[in-house]
Parts: structure tokens; sequence; C-alpha cells
């Protein structure tokens, strides 16, 4: 059997023998080994990958031919599913509750890694509903509603990827990509490629969750197995950034030549990235907002997709590498924090804020690796987060485009405000007495959460290690990366080793008159300046509760247009209308069948039919 | 380690150029801070800032006279500043009660439940006054002689017993508590609306 | 290396005590405003040996220990990128995007030693610090991006280079619009009325502050020495033309004289600071919001469009 192939159903042939097994300790391990072994024969191809440059296998079945074709771009992708992939797995082992999830979480990793592997429409729309389908029942299984609304929203970007297909399909008479981009550069015209661009934009941006689209997001991230969350938001949203890449290799060429460009953007990618930076800005205040752990990182998770569709939108090489590197980043950090999450539940059993407080004492180990987390996503130099962050306000900047920097940039500012507000309830303050005997993570989840933690530390002070990769992608030096620590782009350099090294010179200057300076004494929670009160542990010391209220009220106008009550709005409309329909057209009643039956005929013999 | 008391003349000069003051009015006298720290006398000359936070303050002034409820509150505060910290008590209310002598709420003796470096008499003390107090406290600082921290530390079984007397054992908690009824019907109050 | 070292070293030492002597002369100057005499320039140094010299201190935990180091690693880290004149640790490496995120990062240890105490008063301290940076960040980025555009490249020295021939930024127009939003910025970056809502020490006993004493707080004194140097430095290497001084022969006489005209753009930019801080009162945080959000916005993004046409 061709390695691709292996790569592709093993999850799902683990995912299925855990199912039909589901004996406790073995099931786990088929569900691990099902995630490990496409990881360890994507690590075995990359030496015959870089020797050819594209390795391909394609199958016959059911009239189709179905191609899989692994690249240096869908390596980058399928590690990013398989290192995601597989710390989500492990840490599944702790929180999973049966064989039902294993099942379903692997079938939704199959999805993924069919859809960065297909080479042909067919096989790619195929894998994409298999994706779909595993993550609605893993999110069906936790709530129906934001099951549904998932759902929904699924059936509405597929419903599009279809016509777009099918629209394409109909010109080039083929699926497979390289015939696609070559009829849809040749033949097809304005108005349908204009039509296949905006059913692509609305395919692939529900599934990355771009604003006004990203609705379901929230809920169904949260709603779920934090475990499985970090496979959702890191690898499944990548799908979709992943298909706006692909919009780019189908029909970029033909786009750019029919609309032009908006400075030195071109025009359909302007709008792309126009949408990613409404998407940070929206996507970062609402998760400031947010009194739940998990809703604030579903919500940090769409404002940081919005990045990667900006960097994308912008439509350079250079933009689109580093949108690449925020695609890597994103996957890690976002992978991590649904791994803490996942261990608060698992070990308090408490989803909000409010329940908080105190924890970085009793989960020091957790606490450490949120604290990675933390300064990647904030941007924090010299974290994986800042150099892709650094490379996307780089590349956006020079292409003179500064409405877009300044969306960036207040993007930047409104993580560190939210990531404030989940340290500051969560880790730190006065302790609620019933969390006293928290314990730190279990194995399983400790594990998954340091394979993710190490990439973070590593990618940013070598960031050479990435860009390597990705310029193979481009086939040249995007970012010249002269050592492994260090990248320059002409206009700008950045080197990791140098920050690391001098962080830690201060930080030994600091210390040393730190240690100076009298011994210190450590004191209680309670001993703290109350304006000369005495406090007790039964005061509350900590804000758990509406922390960013003036935010909150100077934005009182604008959250009152919501996206989603829009939809429901819609939803209940078309309620509506069904019921109306049913009451006076399906009513039920045989007779007036028969006279619409009648009617229709009519109308048709009149047609002369 | 390093041995400091090479530096203990900089250091002691530091400390005595650099008192900055816990905001922390308890009596009547805090009226005459206002003139003490703005133009007309400008105690900024000599490094001294009123600060709202008691950790990283060094002079408490009492400024007047002082009743159990706030005593509370000036023991709680005193005890949060960090070593060496003085004392500088104002007016003639905390030394011997004033003419609070034969009221049934104030503190006669105030060194009975701090120790007081520096008291000034007079009822109130103008703002020279209260300068000269500082300056005596400056030479103090300067010579080592400034210990109120060092006697609380040595004697704080004697002050415990005092403060405990007139306030009962466990005062604190006591204290911190008496409150929460109040906080929780408002809380709960709020939850209602 | 030992070069290298020796630069560092003097960069720390240079920015460390021109630091306290800025801290000096905003307390100098705001006494002069209010007619008073004023605390001596040294002032603020004696504060800093008083709080390292105390011989009690309390910590709430490790996180409250470490983040005061991390603040303090942090401006070392960002002062070293600054190019100060013609000496230059990293300046090769200093580009804008990092300098301004490296300014941001030591309030985030300060924000996570201050919110590790518990005390609510720093809880509330922090979320207005945050919700201050929220608001300064648009205009700021709006005067970057006019800075990155205008001259085609993010090297923070290139672009003192760059003003040695085509004069100070400040002259051409999109960049003045670009310099008044971001000196605006300042004001907040600085902590000086009227956009000290964050640490309000009447109201809220110094916000974030509030739990710091001796050795942490001196730490701090330190890191606000050096903060103030490097922001200013920055802002008159990007602004102001830096120093680049070439009219002696001798290269050293021409870096003292580098780092004079430094100094006088500094204090410049300083006093200006000072001179708002001194008659504005206190805006509360929404008001400061929607004030950055408005004026400094709309001129920045002015500048920031004009500069990339």
């Amino acid at each position: 059997m061709n390695e691709l192939l292996i790569i592709i159903f093993a999850p799902l042939l683990g995912g299925v023998l855990a199912w039909a097994l589901n004996v406790r300790g073995i099931r786990e391990l088929l569900g691990v080994a099902g995630a490990a072994v496409p990881l360890a024969y994507l690590v075995k191809l990359y030496s015959e990958l870089d020797a050819s440059g594209q390795l391909s296998h394609s199958i016959d079945f059911a009239g189709f031919t179905f191609s899989f074709s692994l690249t240096h771009l869908t390596w980058v992708f399928a590690m990013i599913a398989g290192v995601v992939g597989l710390a989500s797995t492990i840490a599944m082992v702790s929180t999973s509750r049966d064989g039902y999830e294993w099942l379903f979480a692997l079938m939704s990793l199959t999805g993924a890694y069919g859809v960065f592997l297909s080479f042909d429409l067919l096989g790619f729309f195929i894998f994409w509903e298999l994706m779909t389908v595993g993550s609605f029942m893993m999110v069906l299984k936790y709530s129906r509603s934001a099951g549904l609304k998932y759902f929904v929203l699924s059936v509405v970007g597929a419903f599009a990827m279809f016509l777009a297909i099918a629209k394409i399909y109909a010109l080039s008479g083929s699926f497979a990509f390289p015939d696609v981009a070559n009829a849809v550069y040749y033949a097809m015209g304005r108005g349908d490629l204009a039509l296949v661009f905006g059913l692509f934009l609305v395919a692939f941006g529900v599934k990355a969750g771009m604003f006004p689209l990203h609705v379901w997001a929230p809920d169904a991230y949260s709603e779920t197995n934090q475990s499985y969350t970090a496979m959702f938001s890191g690898v499944l949203s990548k799908t979709g950034v992943y298909g706006f890449i692909l919009i780019y290799m189908l029909i970029g060429y033909r786009l750019m030549v029919e609309f032009g460009a908006f400075r030195s953007a071109p025009k359909f990618g302007y709008i792309i990235a126009f949408l990613g930076g409404l998407t940070i800005i929206v996507g970062g205040l609402l998760a400031a907002l947010q009194e739940d752990i998990r809703k604030l990182f579903a919500y940090s998770s769409i404002s940081q997709i919005g990045y990667i569709l900006v960097a994308f939108g912008v439509g350079t090489s250079l933009s689109i590498e580093a949108g690449i590197y925020h695609a890597i980043s994103h996957a890690l950090f976002k992978g991590l924090f649904f791994l803490i999450v996942a261990t608060i539940i698992y070990r308090t059993g408490k989803t909000t804020f409010a329940d908080m407080g105190g924890l970085a004492e009793k989960m020091p180990f957790t606490f450490a690796m949120a604290f990675v987390a933390i300064l990647s996503l904030a941007g924090i130099p010299p974290m994986a987060g800042f150099v892709s962050k650094w490379l996307i306000f780089e590349a956006v900047i020079s292409q003179n485009l500064p409405i877009l920097g300044g969306m960036v940039f207040f993007g930047s500012a409104i993580g560190f405000v939210y990531l404030i507000r989940f340290t500051y309830a969560v880790w730190f303050g006065q302790r609620p007495t019933d969390l006293d005997d928290t314990k730190d993570a279990p194995l399983p989840l400790a594990v998954a959460m340091a394979i993710l933690a190490i990439p973070n530390i590593v990618f940013g002070i070598a960031p050479g290690l990435v860009v390597k990769e990705l310029n193979k992608i481009f086939g040249g030096e995007i970012v010249t990366s002269p050592t492994l620590w260090e990248l320059n782009l002409g206009f700008g350099r950045y080197n990791g080793l140098l920050i690391l090294v001098w962080l830690i010179v201060g930080l030994l200057i600091a210390a040393v008159i730190y240690f100076l300076g009298a011994p210190v004494r450590k004191v209680p929670v309670t001993d703290t300046y109350q304006s000369g009160n005495p406090v007790t542990m039964e005061y509350n010391l900590t804000i758990r509760r509406n922390f960013f209220l003036p935010l909150k009220e100077a934005l009182a106008f604008w959250l009152r247009i919501s996206f989603d009550k829009l939809y429901r709005d819609i939803g209940a409309w078309v309620e509506d209308f069904a019921e109306v329909m049913r009451n006076y057209v399906y009513n039920g009643n045989v007779q007036s069948y028969a006279w619409y039956l009648a009617l229709i005929l009519l109308i048709l013999a009149m047609w002369g039919v | 380690m390093v041995d400091w008391r090479l530096y203990e003349p900089l250091i002691n000069f530091a400390r005595k150029r650099s008192m900055w003051i816990v905001a922390f009015c308890t009596g009547c006298g805090g009226i005459e801070m206002p003139p003490l720290m703005t133009s007309r006398y400008d105690l900024e000359r000599f490094g001294m800032m009123p600060n709202p936070a008691p950790r990283m303050a060094d002079l408490f002034l009492i400024t007047g006279y002082v009743t159990p409820k706030t005593l509370k509150r000036i023991i709680i505060t005193y005890e949060m500043q960090p070593d060496p910290k003085y004392v500088l008590a104002h007016g003639s209310c905390p030394l011997n009660g004033g003419i609070y002598w034969d009221a049934y709420n104030a503190i006669k003796h105030l060194d009975k439940y701090i120790p007081v470096d520096v008291a000034i008499a007079g009822c109130m003390p103008r703002p020279e006054a209260v300068m000269d107090g500082i300056k005596k406290i400056m030479d103090l600082i300067e010579t080592g002689k400034a210990d109120g921290w060092k006697r609380y530390k040595e004697n704080y079984e004697y002050y415990k017993k005092n403060q405990d007397e007139l306030f009962g054992e466990g005062w604190r908690e006591k204290t911190a508590r008496r409150w929460i009824p109040w906080l929780m019907g408002r809380e709960k109050k709020r939850e209602e609306e | 290396m030992i070069e290298t070292a020796l630069k560092a070293l003097f960069i720390l030492l240079y920015a460390t005590f021109v630091g306290f002597m800025f801290m000096g002369i905003i307390r100098i100057v705001t006494a002069r405003i209010h007619r008073r005499v004023g605390p001596p320039i040294y002032q603020p140094i004696l504060d800093t040996i008083k709080l390292l010299s105390k011989k009690s201190n309390i910590t709430h935990g490790l996180i409250y220990d470490f983040g005061i180091l991390y603040a303090v690693g942090a401006t070392i880290l960002a002062v070293m990128f600054i190019p100060l004149g013609s000496i230059g640790v990293l300046r090769a490496y200093g580009d804008l995007i990092l300098i301004t995120f490296l300014l941001e990062i030591p309030m985030l240890g300060i924000m996570f030693a201050a919110m590790s105490s518990g005390n609510p008063y720093a809880g509330i301290g922090a979320q207005r610090a945050l919700l201050t940076l929220l608001a300064i960040q648009v205009p700021l980025g709006f005067a970057i991006v006019a800075l990155a555009e205008f001259y085609g490249t993010f090297s923070t020295y290139e672009i003192v280079m760059a003003q040695q021939t085509m004069g100070w930024s400040i002259f051409h127009f999109p960049l003045l619009l670009a310099a008044i939003a971001y000196d605006l910025v300042l004001q907040a970056m600085f902590g000086k009325e009227p956009f000290d809502i964050m640490i309000a020490p009447g109201e809220i006993s110094l916000g974030p502050m509030v739990e710091f004493g001796g050795k942490h707080m001196g730490l701090l004194q330190i890191q606000h020495a050096i903060a103030l140097f490097a922001e200013t430095l920055f802002f008159a290497n990007i602004f102001l033309g830096g120093g680049v001084v070439t009219a002696f022969s001798s290269s050293i006489l021409n870096t003292i004289a580098g780092l004079a005209v430094l100094l006088v753009k500094q204090v410049a930019v300083l006093l200006i600071a000072t001179f708002m801080g001194a008659i504005f009162p206190r805006f509360t945080i929404d008001q400061a919001a929607k004030f950055y959000w408005k004026w400094p916005t709309i001129i920045a993004a002015l500048g920031a469009v004009l500069a990339s046409l």
C-alpha cells in the first residue's frame, strides 16, 4: 500500500478499531497509534520528498481517479496536522469518555490529512465532508444546538464549494488540480470567475472562521472535548486556511489578470485581507469580553486566523510565506492553549472565570506551559508567535497597505488584553477555597502540552528551521536566513538567538540587583493593602466578572450588531415561512395536492411541453 | 555577601532624604498636609512625597487624634510597611489624648500600641512645627537613632498585649468578618436586580 | 566580544543614569510649574537606593518576583536595540516592529507581578493599563506604519541615516502627522497626566504598584528610568533625526557630540510631556480610549495614507 494512503487512512483505521473494540487501555493505544503512524511516515517521507520535490499516487475508485500528492506545501500542512493531531490524541487519553470520541476525532483527522494531500477537487471535497462529519459528531455529543449551528453553516459552506466545483467541472471536465488551473486560466468568463471566487470564499471562510461566517466557532470550539478542540482549532481550521492557498493555486492567476490589483495587492486578495482584518478585530474584542475560558480561546482562535487571512490576502510570496508561518505557530500555541483549558477543566471541572483563581501555585507545570503559550500568542520575542506576526507586519506594511497595517497592530494589542484577562482570572489572585486540593496535569496531558510547547520556543529562537522549509514551497529565497537564528527581509532583520541571549543578560543583571537586596518573606494573599482594612479569605479580592466593563461600555453600540443574531433571525424567518407553506400549501389534504398536480400539468401544457 | 556597613552613611543619607509618607490622614491634622506639600512649604525639597501605598512608604504621619477604629487600620498599615519605617505623631492627642483626655472613644497613649519615633506637641502644630519634627526625624535617621521599627520587633509581645487588651483577641479576623454580612447582603441585592 | 560587552555596559550605565536624571527633571519642572522649589535632580537615585536597601521585603509568590525581573530584563533588551548615536550593540537588528513590541513587554511583566499579588487595586489598575494600551495601539500602529512606508525600511538605524540626507522626519508632512500622534501616545507610555488613570494615586493607590515595596519597587524605579530613556531615545531617533555627528575628525569627539545632540532632543521630548502632564487633569479610562480612537488615530491614519501614496 502506498505511504500517502497510509498517512490518510491510518487515523481512521485506528479510530474504527478503537471504537469497535472499546476496551479501556487498548482503545487509547490504538487511537494514539492511529495519530502517530502518519506523523512517522511524514517524517520518513521527508528525505524522499526533498530529493524528488513531489510524491504522487493515484487510485481509481468508482469510476473516478483520485490523486494524492505530497509537495513541500502539503508536507508543511500535513506536519501541522501530524504534530497537533498527535498531541491532541495523547491528551484525549486523559479526557476522552468512550470509543465514540476516538472514532470521530480520528475520522476528522483523516479528513484533514485527505484535504491536505488530495490533488483533485473531488477527493478534496469528499475528505472535506468526512472531516466536517467527524467534527460535527464530536460537537453534537456535547451540545445539540452548537452542533446544529456548526452543521448548518458547514452545509452552507459545503454547498458553496459543491457549486463551485460543479461550475469548474462543467468547464474543464476534470477534477485534477493542474487541469482545473489550466481550464480556469484559459476558458473561464469574468462572471463565472467572480461567482466561483465568491463560492470558494464562503466555503473556506466558514471552515477558517472568517468574519462574518465565524459564528459557529465559539460554540463549536467550546462545546466539545477540549483536547479535541486543540485539533479542531489547530488543524481543522487550517484546512480552511489551506483552501485560501488553493484559491491562489487554482484561480488566482486568472483573478489577478481579470480584476487587477488594489495598490500592490490583488483586488480579490484585498477582499480576503480586509475580511481577515475585521476578523482580527471582531474576534479579539469579543474574546476580551467573554466570561468562559473556552469561549475566550474560541474567539481568540478566530482572531488569530484573521492574521493568516490578512497575510494571504496581500498575495506576495513573502506574505503568503508569513501566513503559513503563522498557521504553524497558530496551530502550536492555540493547540497548547486548548490543552491547557482541557487540563483546567479536567482538574477543576469548572469553565467560567468567576469560579477560578490562584491556580498557578497548585498547577505549576500547567502554568509554565500557559506562560509559554501566552508569550507566544501575545507575540513576545523570542517566541514562534512573534516571528510569524513580525513577518506578517513586515509583509503587509512593506506593500504600502496602511489600513491593513493598522488592523494588525490593533490585533496585537487586543491579544495582550484578553490574555491578561485569562492569566489574571485563572492563575493569579485569590484562590476559591474549593480549589485548594487541585492537582497538576495528568501525565498524558502534560506530555501533550510539552510536545506543543517545545516547538513554540524553538521556532522562535531558530526561525531558520521553518523558513528553510517554507522557502522550498516557493522555490526561492523569499526570506533569506543566513544562519539558523536569523531572518533577513532586506528591509528588516530578526535574530532570535541574540534576543534570547540579551534577554538572559538583562534578567541576570536584574537578578543580581534582586539578590543583593534583603531576603523576601512570603505573605498570604490576604495580607494585602485594602485601605487598611483587614481581609479574610471570605472576601472576594479578584475581579472575577466583567473584567473589561469599561471596554464593554465603550463598545456598547457596536456590540448590539451581531451576525449571530442576524443568522438566527434569518433562521426564524425561514421557519415562519415554512410554517405558512405548511398551513396553506402543504396542508396534507390529498385533494389540494391533486389540484397542484393539475395546475402544473396545465402550465406545462400551455408551455407546449 | 557584600558588607553593606561600608555604604551605611550613603544609605542613611538616602533614607533621610527620601521619606515617602503614607497618605493616611487619621485626624484633624490632615488639613495641615496640603500647605506642607504645596508651594508654601514644599516638603518635596527634602524628597518627601505622599504615597498612597504603604508597601513602599517609610514615614507614617499620625495626624491628630486616634480612635480605636482608626487604630486598627493604623496598626495594619504600619505592619505592612517594610523596615525601616518611622512614625511621627502629630499634635497632642496621640501623646496624651489632648482635648479628648476624658473621651471614651479616643486613644490616650499611642505609643502603647505602636512605637513613635518623634512626637510634635501642639493643637494643631503649625506646618513649621511639623517641619521641625521632620528635621528631627531626619537627624535621628542619620545617627541611626530612629529605631521604632526595631523596638516594635523586639517588644512585639508588649504591643500585642496592649492591642489585644483594647480590641480583644483575634480582632483582625473579627473586624474583617464584621463586614461580610453587609457585603453579602449587597451582593445578593445586586443579583436580585 | 569584549568591545561589545563594554559598549553594552556603557549603554546600560548611561541609560540608567540619564533615565534617573530625566525622572529628576520631570519632578523639578513640575515643581517649578507649581511654583515650588522641587527636589534635587538626583532625588530618584536616592529613592532607589533607599528602596533597594529596605531591610524587609515581601513576596506573593514566584511570579511576583519573576515579573519584576522580567520587566527589567526586557527593558534592558529593548534599550540595546535602539541606536544610541554611533554606539550600537544590536542596532543592526533594531527593527521598528521589534522595538515597538519590546517597549510594551515590560508592562506585561509588571502586570503579571501586580496581578499575582491578588490585590483588587492591582487588578483594576491592570485592567486600566491594558485598556490604555489598547487605546494607544491604534495611533501608535498607524504612526509606525507611516514611518515604515515613508522610508521603505523597518530598520531604525537606516531611518536615522536616511534622515541625515533627507532632513528630519518631522519636516515631511505625513511624518509630522505621525509624530504628533506618536507624541500623544508617548504621554500614555510615560504614564503622565491626562492618561495616568492606570496608576491614579489617590483613587486606587497606584493601581498595579500598590503591593510593590522595597527592592521590588527599587527595581521598578530602575526599569522606569531605562524605559523613559528608551522611549525618548526611540522618538528622537525616528522623528528628530537621531544623533549622528560627523563634524569632528576624532571619532570619540563625534560620539560625544552625537550623545549630546541626542540628549538635547530627548530632553525636548521629555519637557513637552512634562508640560502637558503638569497642566492637565486626569481622563477617565473611557474618555482616554475615546480620545485616542478619535483625533490621534485620524491624524496618524492620515499620515500613514499620505506616506503610502
